[in-house]
């Protein structure tokens, strides 16, 4: 069967076939409970390091990394951010995972300066102050994250 | 790289809306579909027959939350059609302002 089909109405079919790519790549995301959780199981980490027993900063450092890892394997790749779409790998890449573990990896180590610095300046509860700052950062910052995230997707995975 | 075929049942407007969302995603929500796409339930039934009889897509109704849903994800045929009728389109733009196409 053949088709008639001038340019101009081959490029507008082009433009309806990027409006769904670029449609679907809005819905890249992570689900709203993961950055509740990171959030509050920062400063929960953040109290217990205050009690001042090592054990259990110890414990609690290492309940932490291994919830997190198990569940950033799972929601951290971006493709369900809800329950009405699975965005496709390609399209997602391993940017989001990478970049969500590098961020965590990030505010690790400014939740400690923060500390450090609060703890120099005769605070009582130095980690519990960094720990607070640092989740009001992942809450306020995670629409600009994703925002990069999906601004990547769409530059580097066009067909 | 894909070979450029024109796909009569893919080109439609709303059909090619359709399935650019499901070539971008693993599979879609048949509300999500219907939203995008200002479509009426029965509209998007029918679009979504038309595209399963082909073999272009598949219809899963998984149960949830113990509620029936119903997922469109696009098969491996209907992926390569897909491909084929981008490839299409882009050499009709690219061999194009010599007048209309015809494109097999």
């Amino acid at each position: 069967m053949e088709a008639h089909v001038t340019p101009d109405q081959a490029r507008l079919a082009l433009d309806t076939v990027e409006r769904g790519r670029l449609r679907v790549i809005d819905e890249i995301g992570l689900p709203r409970w993961y950055w509740w959780g990171l959030a509050l199981g920062w400063i929960a980490l953040g109290v217990i390091t205050d009690l001042k027993h090592p054990w259990a900063t110890a414990a609690a450092t290492f309940a932490f990394g291994a919830v997190h890892a198990s569940v950033a394997a799972r929601a951290a790749s971006g493709q369900r951010r809800t329950q009405r779409l699975s965005v496709r790998a390609e399209l997602v890449g391993r940017d989001t995972a990478r970049i969500v573990v590098g961020i965590v990896a990030a505010l690790g180590c400014l939740t400690v300066g923060l500390a450090l610095a609060a703890h120099a300046d005769g605070a009582r509860n130095p980690v519990t102050i960094a720990s607070v700052f640092i989740a009001t950062i992942i809450l306020l910052g995670r629409p600009q994250l994703i925002a990069a995230v999906r601004r990547r997707a769409a530059r580097t995975s066009g067909r | 790289m894909t070979a450029a075929r024109f796909d009569e049942l893919i080109h439609p407007s709303t059909r090619l809306s359709l399935v650019a969302l499901l070539a971008a995603a693993d599979w879609a929500d048949f509300a999500f579909l219907r939203d995008e796409l200002s479509l009426s339930d029965s509209a998007l039934s029918k679009q979504l027959s038309t595209l399963e009889d082909a073999g272009y897509v598949d219809i899963e109704r998984p149960v949830r939350d113990r509620r029936r849903r119903v997922r469109a994800r696009l098969t491996p045929t209907g992926a390569l059609a897909f491909d084929g009728h981008v490839a299409a389109l882009r050499s009709i733009v690219e061999n194009g302002e010599r007048g209309p196409h015809r494109a097999a």
